[in-house]
């Protein structure tokens, strides 16, 4: 059901990246947990996997998992609540059934592994080595489940353990998804590099809350869910630029992502250092958005004459 | 069954307000209008300062002239922010989305049973059976219809006293209808919607009950009583349900009801795995 790119034959070598050893034909990767395991989308007429770097398949565990009770979403201010709790069929399921039938022609798929010990990790990603995903995404910072996620990427001993764990049970580029709710996140990039990482991305949503106030009770049924969308832009924007000073010592390339909507948005990111542009809450406002921002990145390449995206990264002034 | 979901910059051609804080609006959408069948619904961005979409069922389509029509009451933010909506005005919308209702069987008799802002995808149901299969539409509501109201000229078995309203756009075309209501409406069943079914149900034969389906939308409560007639009947009852929805096109998994299939708990999408679901799957509904 995908349609054919329509951006002009130019941007593709402008626009194409790489990024841990990866080559991605544009900068923009679709983020874990909101484009489903990679097929829903491809149902938009006019959505293109052609237009995106990769997509980053569902967050998977060891077993399956049910997820939260409802109500599992609710609108904010300028973003949105989440508690999913990691519904997902199993990393073996995934494998089997799931990957088999990916158009891996048209896009990357990236893993997001989840685990609620170490060897949890270590088996997921021993399970995703042995197929065609081109990375593995690590979700030390899911903060909507009781066990593990966020426990471990608070901790950035523990962080650093997650990452070793799974270093040897894979040749397939490792990607650290860091938590914005620790303390110090340039320490925990500066533990994962050191634990193996290729890659990092920054930042996980913010935990928040939302009430009901004719019923006194948490709109989310998890009782805290992890806000995303814009009203955590500047944060994200704060913590990428915190994490690059530590990152590009190591020439880690950090996939950026909090609140991208525009190709305003995606500058920003790309200036503060982010290698690579991830796109989550903005895809609910407009699921065609991947077009229009890789022509607004076009546009503004051409008029600062930078003939590559990944010139501009890093490049903030001050 | 997997269909193509458009995104159309929708043109409000028309929103008329009615009493009880609803309204109803008419968008031009050619391509959702021409793929829509009765149970889908539309993501709409209402308004930049909410841009998370809203679900909204179809009540009705013109494929020719490109329209879709929407029933909708303002309860919260984003359905306030429609209703100021002006003709003229465009609105991201993504549609048309989820599994329709199955009219499939024309041996079947429907009973369409809608409360509220539940009626549209019942009277989308009934233009699209009509000359099909035998059927009859129940609708309730607590304020004044946002329909044109006229005497029904059909007999129901079962259905007598106050209940001699139907909707007019359906009376016109020869399908039956009658409205029920605790708001002391004229020409009204008094009391609740699924007790107007109930009686219509009891007073048929036992082989012309057999043959029923009950189809139904409408506030939680209403459906629990809709689940209940179709146990006590021995009848299926199909149920279109709705959640807090982020995505829309089952990307997200936000929007979750819990099932049982084949003994086993899941949490199925509204948005794409129903919204309409056979209450028997639904423990909430069982």
């Amino acid at each position: 059901m995908t349609s054919e790119s329509v951006h002009p034959s130019n941007i593709a070598a402008e626009l194409s990246i790489d990024f841990a050893g990866l080559k991605l034909q544009t900068p923009l990767v679709l983020l874990s947990g909101c484009v489903g395991f990679g097929e829903e989308f491809t149902r938009i007429e006019g959505y293109s996997n052609r237009d995106v770097g990769a997509v980053i398949l569902k967050g998977a565990t060891l077993e399956p998992r049910m997820g939260n009770a409802p109500h599992r979403v609710y609108e904010t201010p300028s973003g949105m609540l989440n508690a999913i709790g990691l519904q997902n069929p199993g990393a073996r399921y995934v494998v089997e059934h799931v990957l088999p039938r990916l158009p891996h022609h048209e896009t990357q798929f990236w893993a997001n592994a989840n685990g609620s010990s170490l060897q949890d990790y270590a088996e997921v990603a021993r399970i995703f080595d042995d197929s065609p995903v081109t990375a593995i995404e690590i979700n030390i910072s899911c903060p909507n489940v009781k066990e593990g996620g966020v426990h471990f990427g608070n901790d950035p001993v523990m962080a650093a353990r997650v990452v070793e764990a799974m270093r040897p049970m894979t040749s397939k580029p490792l990607i650290t998804k860091l938590s914005p709710n620790n303390a110090d996140i340039a320490d925990t990039a500066r533990r994962v590099i050191e634990a193996g990482t290729d890659g990092l991305s920054v930042i996980n949503t913010l935990v928040g809350m939302a009430v009901d106030t004719e019923k006194r009770k948490p709109v989310i049924a998890n009782v805290s869910g992890g806000l995303s969308g814009p009203a955590i832009k500047p944060v994200a924007l704060w913590k990428v630029h915190q994490t690059y000073a530590v990152a590009k010592q190591h020439h880690i390339p950090i996939l950026g992502q909090g609140g991208i909507c525009c190709a305003q948005d995606a500058l920003e990111f790309a200036i503060v250092g982010s290698s690579a542009i991830g796109i989550g809450t903005g895809l609910f406002y407009d699921p065609l958005t991947c077009k229009k921002m890789l022509s607004g990145i076009s546009e503004y390449l051409n008029r600062h004459q930078l003939e590559t995206f990944s010139s501009l990264v890093g490049s903030l002034q001050h | 069954m997997r269909n193509t979901i458009f995104e159309e910059n929708a043109e409000i051609l028309a929103n008329v307000k009615h009493p009880g804080d609803q309204f109803v609006m008419r968008v031009r959408a050619p391509k959702t209008a021409a793929a829509a069948r009765p149970g889908q619904f539309v993501h709409l961005r209402v308004s930049g300062e909410r841009p998370m979409r809203r679900p909204i069922s179809i009540m009705l389509t013109d494929p020719e002239k490109g329209t879709v029509d929407l029933l909708v009451k303002a309860i919260g933010e984003g359905t306030r922010l429609l209703r100021e909506r002006k003709v003229g005005e465009t609105m991201p919308m993504l549609g048309p989305i989820g599994r329709p209702f199955d009219l499939s069987d024309t041996s079947k008799r429907y009973v369409l049973i809608g409360g509220g802002v539940g009626v549209p995808p019942m009277i989308f149901c009934a233009m699209a059976l009509r000359g099909k299969a035998p059927m009859v539409v129940f609708a309730g509501s607590e304020v004044e219809f946002p329909f044109a109201l006229k005497p029904s000229t059909a007999i129901l078995p079962g259905v007598g006293g106050n209940a001699i309203l139907g909707i007019a756009s359906l009376e016109d075309r020869g399908i039956a209808s009658r409205l029920a209501s605790n708001a002391g409406l004229y020409g009204c069943f008094e009391g609740h919607v699924p007790d107007l079914a109930r009686n219509y149900l009891a007073a048929l034969s036992d082989d012309e009950r057999a043959r029923c389906v009950l189809l139904s939308c409408g506030p939680h409560p209403m459906l629990h009583a809709v689940a209940r007639v179709g146990r006590e009947f021995g009848i299926p009852a199909y149920l279109s349900l709705e959640e807090h929805m982020a995505c829309g096109i089952g990307g997200c998994a936000g929007c979750v009801v819990k099932t049982i299939e084949g003994g086993e708990e899941k949490y199925r999408r509204v948005c794409v795995d129903g919204p309409v679901f056979e209450s028997s799957l639904l423990p909430e509904f069982a």
